[in-house]
């Protein structure tokens, strides 16, 4: 079958509803259901180029936009988000039912946390079962009696809903501790309305930007500072949903932190900055509770910010969601939830769960107990990530193939850690791969609920998750847009272009933590050792093979070899066996660690370093700075066995091409902010250190007159040509260092790079303009006059006692410890209160008689 | 008795240390048997930020802030305390264990609701099935709580060796169990863990013992350590505290300092530091009784 076809073929062609659930799209004798009718005549209106076309559109942007989820627990990296074209469509109708009954959901379940934590009625009066809290880990006792200053502790909540074969909506789970997913339903919602524009626009669907919007104003309004700072605090790229904290951060417009960015001083968070210590107003919590704080709460967490709870008592900061508000993120408390709704709402409750009995009842266990094969048992209190616990968590029991004598022997050992549920009922809708015609696939959909100015608000759509119906599928759930036709005009609000966080408009970047300060110098640095590195390894591959224009090859090849362990890019070893074997030796020696991912030798170290320094500022680079740092670091892994010297230097070649696209991107896109700044010294100051090491291990020993040696120079300088356009003669030693160190106009030389160094501190905020210097700029001033001061001669001029130039030698000497210097200064200036959070021993326990 | 305590934290730090953020429990509470006379804490160098509240547990916290760079930070907290002696004549009114155990599965009363919290793993504390096994030899069908709980401290005892070194705070009790040696903090754990298991309501409390001195010799300044035991619910009776390191029940010997789920609800100290590299931490405590 050609793409074409297959990609025209029609949607319903052979769609078929599957067993007796409840189909979302057909009804059970196979007509469409009114509501998906819009959405079906525009699919099927569409050619099999364009869909061809979107298919294509939705690869793209999901690639691009690097969405990617980490499944918890799997060792695994982040994998690329899996996305099904087709929505889930839901009739209007239907929806504000849906609405209705979640807003009062979301209501009562902010009514059973408040009571938790503060007076407790529920236990003490209302006979609630003390099992049900006490037993819950979840239930953070250092967090009983703080208020929060707006009244409400759950701000943004969702719900896992499957529908029966009846068609009822059902709950199958709360999540009240940081719900994840709204990030990715965004995404979705993006990238299939841009993939099915056409479709999209004759479904009249209901747009999600004014759900955060609302969200986002309201959670503002809480500071109680004219110029407010709101976070998101994340345990980093790497965990599960790293993709959506670092997507909403930027949808919302608020820095998303870790917990090492920020501080507690006098009960007052504060997010470190290059400027110094900032007030934070607001936290967008996206870690679990008990990891906030190592102080009050786990004490090993290393994620969290030492004082947090002790900010949020002293009512300084709004944390969303309040600390501890996953006490009632479990299965335990679902069928408690009717008696709770009449009993603090005075209502009947509208959505029913998901039937649950908690087995720390000893009448419900009583029950339960009798029909044991006909439930299905589940942990109680188990944390539940995003995914895992997606269409699967619901299909298949939790313990699978469990004896029964040993199913009941384990729930009476501690009643209150399980549940019993009636079996799950999930709906089928269609699923579409891309070409041929849509299957029917289970789907679990989660809704989203965030407090506003104007009481609790549903995000209008949701992030629907759909997985295959044969048993033992590895393929993991996909994530669906959910569309809600809007039956009146469609708000058209978008927030892409809008930040939120700035009213005003704002030019430097002084929210910029320390931490990501640190992190773009060190990437500055990191790319400038690369850059010298491959030139080193390709000068050498050159003369290796042959095509160099000098006149002794073999004295550079010695030269290269000893320069090549000095920058630690080659061990002693590797490097003294080699040389002992000539030419062909080091060529063997060479293309085996050049591209070797596992060797300590070679490019992969400075790699892998470039790499992960990059994958934390992932958020703040570019996309095609991303995509191109991404092949360059991975070009050693993928081709590492080319073992040619040709194929080397192709590759070699390659790198110094990406490398310089990514600086030329860096030099183009970004903002001339604090972070550029940083950027630019790490640079400048890696570059100062490597040449001072060049020159020195090659110019300083005496043979250095000949002209292949100086050659070598000029190449691993990138000075060649503009020696050759400036002398067209061969190279002379005294006017080689002129133009490597004292040059000023050469931005290769020594000289030109402390000259940008001063300028930039100009900039930095903690130097100072006018006055007296800073440490830093001392440093600076003192290296650049001894570089203007030098007299060339004289530094080439050999001491004829001991062979070497040591006026040359003295002062690299010096420009190496100072630029070393300027990098520890820059540290504790800017980055030092960046530094790692410990725990202090807190056993004093001794023991008795 | 009256005791004068002065327990002594000091922590020496590698390198300087430029924030320490610290959660103390070192003011006694008082207690139907336990008066607190005066207590204070001194902190050098001196905090910038200091605060003082009660608990859920209603034990006195005092969380403070030292910003000033410092490579040693001394924590001397210095308390009067009356203690009475208590008496054993109700031993034996106490209940079968199981009623108790079926009242706390579904308390009426505000103090058993209370109570309730206390019959659940905590984050220091949880029990596999060889701890309830452990627990079933002594615990068995129809037996009177306190006589039940008093052999179980008793077989915790002398079937456990005291030994210092092999454990550490965060030693689980089935390691415990398994190895049978540890300190005070393990057998608290580990007796605390016996009953829980088989649904008994029961807490862990920190605090001081006076360690009498050999006959006609002078008592060692700082010999004394911080002890830990457990107390137990009794419904009627309210709580009673067992010493599983002594064999014993506590009376004007044991000041207690404070109670919660467990060691890391009573921590004496628990801090959060920027810097300071190594640390070395020394205690000293000193429980004097005052001549009266």
């Amino acid at each position: 079958m050609s793409n074409a076809t297959s990609f025209g073929r029609s949607l319903l062609a052979d769609y078929r509803p599957a067993g007796s659930a409840y189909d979302e799209m057909v009804t059970p004798d196979g007509v469409l259901r009114p509501h998906w009718q819009a959405f079906v005549d525009a699919f099927e209106a569409m050619t099999g180029d364009v869909r061809q076309t979107a298919v294509e559109t939705a690869a793209r942007m999901l690639r691009e936009n690097n969405v990617t989820y980490v499944a918890p627990g799997s060792g695994a990296g982040a994998r690329p988000w899996r996305l099904d074209l087709l929505p889930l469509v839901i009739a209007p109708t239907e929806w504000a039912a849906l609405e209705a009954g979640l807003i009062q959901r979301a209501e009562l379940l902010n009514k059973v946390v408040a009571d938790l934590y503060g007076p407790q009625h529920l236990l003490k009066v209302a006979g609630f079962p003390p099992g049900l809290v006490y037993g819950s880990p979840e239930f953070l006792v250092p967090c009983h009696g703080i208020e929060p200053r707006d009244g409400t502790f759950l701000h943004l909540l969702a719900f896992d809903l499957g529908r029966a074969p009846d068609g009822r909506w059902v709950v199958l789970s709360n999540r009240t501790q940081a719900p994840a997913g709204a990030g990715y339903a965004l995404e979705n919602r993006i990238i299939t309305s841009r993939s099915l524009p056409d479709v999209f626009a004759a479904t009249h669907v209901r747009r999600l930007a004014s759900f955060f919007r609302g969200f986002g104003d309201h959670l503002l309004s809480l500071g109680n500072r004219d110029e407010h700072l709101a976070v998101v605090l994340s345990p980093g790229p790497g965990r599960e949903s790293y993709f959506e904290h670092a997507f909403l951060g930027r949808y919302l417009g608020y820095p998303v932190v870790e917990g090492a960015d920020l501080t507690v001083r006098a009960s007052q968070l504060y997010l470190k900055t290059l400027e110094g210590l900032r007030p934070v107003d607001l936290v967008l919590r996206r870690i679990d509770s008990d990891e906030c704080d190592a102080l009050e709460l786990k004490v090993d967490s290393e994620i969290g910010v030492a004082g947090l709870v002790e900010a949020a008592r002293a009512g300084e900061v709004v944390i969303a969601n309040a600390l501890g508000s996953g006490v009632i993120e479990n299965e335990a408390i679902m069928g408690f939830l009717p008696g709770l709704c009449r009993q603090m709402l005075g209502q009947e409750l509208r959505l029913p769960n998901l039937d649950t009995w908690w087995c720390g009842d000893p009448v419900a266990w009583q029950h339960v107990r009798s029909r044991i094969d006909e439930v299905v048992v589940r942990r109680a209190f188990a944390a539940r990530s995003l995914i895992s616990s997606g269409t699967g968590g619901f299909l298949r029991p939790e313990f699978e193939g469990m004896d029964r004598d040993a199913l009941i022997a384990m729930v009476e050992r501690t009643p209150h850690q399980f549940v019993a549920q009636n079996r799950a009922h999930l709906s089928h809708a269609p699923s579409w791969s891309g070409d041929g015609s849509a299957r029917a696939e289970p789907i679990m959909l989660r809704v989203f609920i965030a407090a506003t100015k104007d009481g609790y608000q549903v995000m209008p759509g949701g992030l629907a998750l759909s997985a295959p119906l044969e048993s033992g599928s590895t393929r993991g759930d996909f994530g669906k847009d959910v569309w809600v036709p809007g039956e009146g005009s469609i708000d058209t609000f978008s927030m892409l272009n809008l930040s939120l966080n700035s009213p005003k408009l704002r030019r430097s970047d002084r929210d910029l933590p320390s931490r990501t300060g640190d992190d773009l110098f060190w990437l500055g640095r990191y790319l400038e050792r690369a850059e010298g590195a491959v030139r080193m390894f390709r000068s050498l591959m050159t003369r290796l093979a042959g095509e160099g224009s000098v006149v002794s090859d073999e004295v550079a090849l010695e030269h290269l070899t000893a320069l090549l362990v000095s920058q630690e890019r080659m061990s002693a070893r590797r490097a003294r066996r080699a040389a002992a074997g000539g030419a062909k030796a080091v060529e063997q020696e060479l293309s085996s660690v050049l591209f070797d991912p596992d060797s300590p030798d070679g490019l992969a170290l400075v790699l892998s370093n470039l790499r992960r320094t990059g994958e934390g500022l992932r958020e703040r680079l570019s996309a095609d700075t991303w995509r191109i740092l991404e092949q360059l670091t991975e070009m050693p892994r993928r081709q590492w066995r080319a073992r040619s010297v040709g194929d080397a230097i192709r590759q070699l070649n390659a790198m110094t091409e990406h490398l310089s696209a990514i600086n030329g991107l860096i030099q183009e896109n970004m903002t001339r902010g604090y972070g550029w700044r940083l950027l630019d010294l790490g640079r400048r100051i890696e570059r100062a250190r490597y040449y001072a090491r060049l020159v020195r291990d090659i110019a300083v020993s005496g043979s250095a007159n000949d002209g292949g040696v100086l050659h070598l120079l000029l190449e691993l300088g990138d000075s060649a040509m503009t020696y050759r356009s400036r002398y067209k003669a061969t190279p002379q030693l005294p006017a080689v260092l002129d133009l490597l160190l004292a040059d000023e106009s050469n931005p290769r030389s020594l000289a030109f790079q402390f000259d940008e160094i001063a300028e930039h501190l100009k900039d930095m905020p903690l130097e100072r303009r006018g006055g007296p210097a800073s440490s830093a700029q001392r440093v600076v001033i003192a290296v650049r006059s001894e570089l203007q001061l030098a007299d060339v001669e004289k530094l080439a001029s050999v001491m004829t006692k001991i062979g070497r130039r040591t006026h040359l030698a003295r002062l690299l000497d010096r420009v190496e410890e100072g630029a070393d210097e300027l990098s520890e200064l820059i540290t504790r200036t800017y980055f030092s209160h960046a530094a790692e959070h410990r725990v202090s021993g807190s056993g004093t326990l001794d023991g008795g008689t | 008795m009256i005791y004068d305590v002065n327990h002594i934290t000091t922590f020496e730090y590698e390198r300087r240390v430029s924030v320490s953020h610290q959660l103390l429990r070192l003011t006694p509470r008082s207690h139907p048997r336990q008066r607190v006379k005066s207590a204070r804490i001194l902190v050098e160098p001196a905090a910038a930020v200091r605060t003082s509240r009660k608990d859920y547990f209603a034990n006195e916290v005092t969380y403070l802030t030292v910003q000033e760079p410092h490579s040693r930070l001394k924590i001397h907290a210095n308390s009067r305390i009356e203690v009475d002696r208590g008496d054993d004549a109700y031993l034996d009114l106490s209940q079968n264990w199981e009623d108790v155990a079926a009242q706390l599965r579904a308390p009426r009363t505000l103090e058993g609701i209370d109570a309730s919290q206390f019959c659940f793993a905590s984050p220091y504390i949880d029990f596999d099935e060889a701890v309830l096994a452990y627990a079933r030899q002594t615990l068995v069908p129809g037996m009177a709580l306190l006589p039940a709980v008093m052999e179980l401290t008793a077989r915790v005892f002398t079937e456990f060796k005291y030994e210092g070194g092999v454990t550490d705070v965060w030693t689980p009790v089935s390691e415990v169990l398994e190895n049978r040696k540890g300190v005070c903090q393990d057998f608290a754990h580990l007796q605390i863990a016996c009953l829980r298991s088989v649904g008994l309501a029961a807490r862990y409390v920190s605090g001081y013992l006076l360690t009498r001195p050999p006959e006609g010799q002078e008592r060692l300044i700082g010999a004394d350590a911080s002890h830990a035991w457990l107390s137990v619910y009794c419904p009627g009776l309210g709580w009673v505290d067992v010493d599983p390191t002594n064999n014993l029940r506590p009376r004007d010997e044991h000041i207690a300092l404070a109670w919660g789920r467990d060691y890391g609800d009573v921590s004496p100290t628990t801090g959060v530091i920027v810097g300071g590299g190594k640390h070395r931490v020394s205690v000293s405590v000193d429980v004097a009784p005052v001549d009266q």
